[in-house]
């Protein structure tokens, strides 16, 4: 019986103590300009997305989709996220820079819902290059982004001309 | 182990994982982190051939791209701590305030090729190799510089900061 619970505590602590020497002696490579494999893509992919799914219940507003907030969103898109999540107007690249790549969202959209996605750029995800960004937007702003995000490969008529237009230039002096 | 094996995947596909960015690190985490990534660096950055010493001039170049490019996370000389790198997860190291244990290989190293699941990119695309080699040289002596030469270079940089663009 002795034996039984020593080899039941051996299985318990050996694998994670041997994961987690395998890192601290330095065996895992850390440069992020390579691709993430498959079955690291996967497991991490689920989890980040299930972890949303149970986390993001706050309801977006009632007039989540009106087209002022889509401008207001875009043109926080535009200034704040395309430098890494590529720009509106541009053929998509791709990114091997960061690791894991960041997602190209003009080219891919996001299957994420609003209040997901507000969640997100509000919280962050960690182990990721997504930092937090609630200490910067204001709740209007981050559902402005939501939304954007939300219509960002179906914008209706007019709108990715309005977010992209730049703002009127001031009255020359004299 | 299949147990263990089987609630980790449990942990998972519930979403019981928390994966916000703005939540207190553990220190056991941090600690056990920075370690294993500070071991694989010294490991592959030993592949990089020794960097002749900087002369100033490569010290002053390498200052104004830090200051160009990389203020935004790792903070501004003289300035406060970044509040930006503070909602990474892990935080992002504040070069200006604390300086770095890393060789100047190792610098060179990290910039060159990203630090993968942090928000430090590879910066091998804008960055030729001569320009890291400026950075590298500005970072390493980060703790040891006096502050009159500190304070030239930030004078020095301010004119040029329309050149590179902004990498986060």
């Amino acid at each position: 019986m002795k034996i039984f619970w020593l080899g039941f505590l051996a299985a318990i602590f050996v694998l994670p103590l041997a994961v987690a020497t395998y890192f601290r002696l330095g065996f895992a490579d850390v440069q992020s300009d390579t691709p993430p494999s498959t079955w690291e893509s996967k497991i991490m992919g689920v989890a980040v997305r299930q972890a949303i799914v149970r986390r993001a219940t706050q309801q977006p507003p009632a007039d989540l989709e009106n087209e002022e907030r889509l401008v207001e969103g875009g043109k926080l898109y535009v200034n704040g996220c395309a430098g890494c999540h590529g720009e509106l107007d541009k053929p998509p690249g791709k990114d091997w820079s960061h690791f894991p790549p960041v997602p190209q969202l003009p080219a891919i959209g996001t299957h994420y819902t609003a209040a997901q996605s507000y969640w997100i750029v509000k919280h962050g995800i960690r182990m990721t290059a997504m930092s937090a960004y609630g200490p910067f937007y204001s709740e209007q702003q981050l559902w402005g982004i939501a939304a954007f995000l939300q219509n960002i490969r179906s914008l209706p008529p007019g709108v990715q001309e309005r977010i992209l237009a730049k703002p009127a230039s001031p009255p020359a002096s004299n | 182990m299949l147990l263990l094996l089987l609630s980790a995947a449990a942990t998972v596909q519930f979403g019981l994982m928390d994966v916000s960015a703005n939540a207190q690190i553990p220190s056991w985490f941090e600690q056990w982190y920075s370690a294993s990534v500070r071991r694989s660096v010294e490991r592959q950055a030993s592949s990089v051939t020794p960097l002749a010493p900087a002369t100033d001039a490569e010290v002053i170049g390498g200052g104004r791209l830090y200051l160009n490019d990389c203020v935004g996370c790792h903070g501004e000389p003289g300035k406060p701590p970044s509040e930006f790198g503070a909602t990474f997860y892990p935080r992002v190291p504040q070069m200006t305030a604390k300086g770095t244990d890393y060789t100047e290989n190792q610098i060179f190293w990290i910039a060159k090729h990203g630090i993968r699941r942090t928000g430090m990119s590879a910066q091998s695309d804008g960055y030729s190799d001569q320009k890291l080699r400026l950075l590298t040289a500005f970072i390493s002596r980060l703790r040891t510089m006096p502050p009159e030469t500190m304070r030239a270079i930030v004078a020095q940089a301010k004119p040029a900061q329309q050149s590179a663009e902004p990498k986060k």
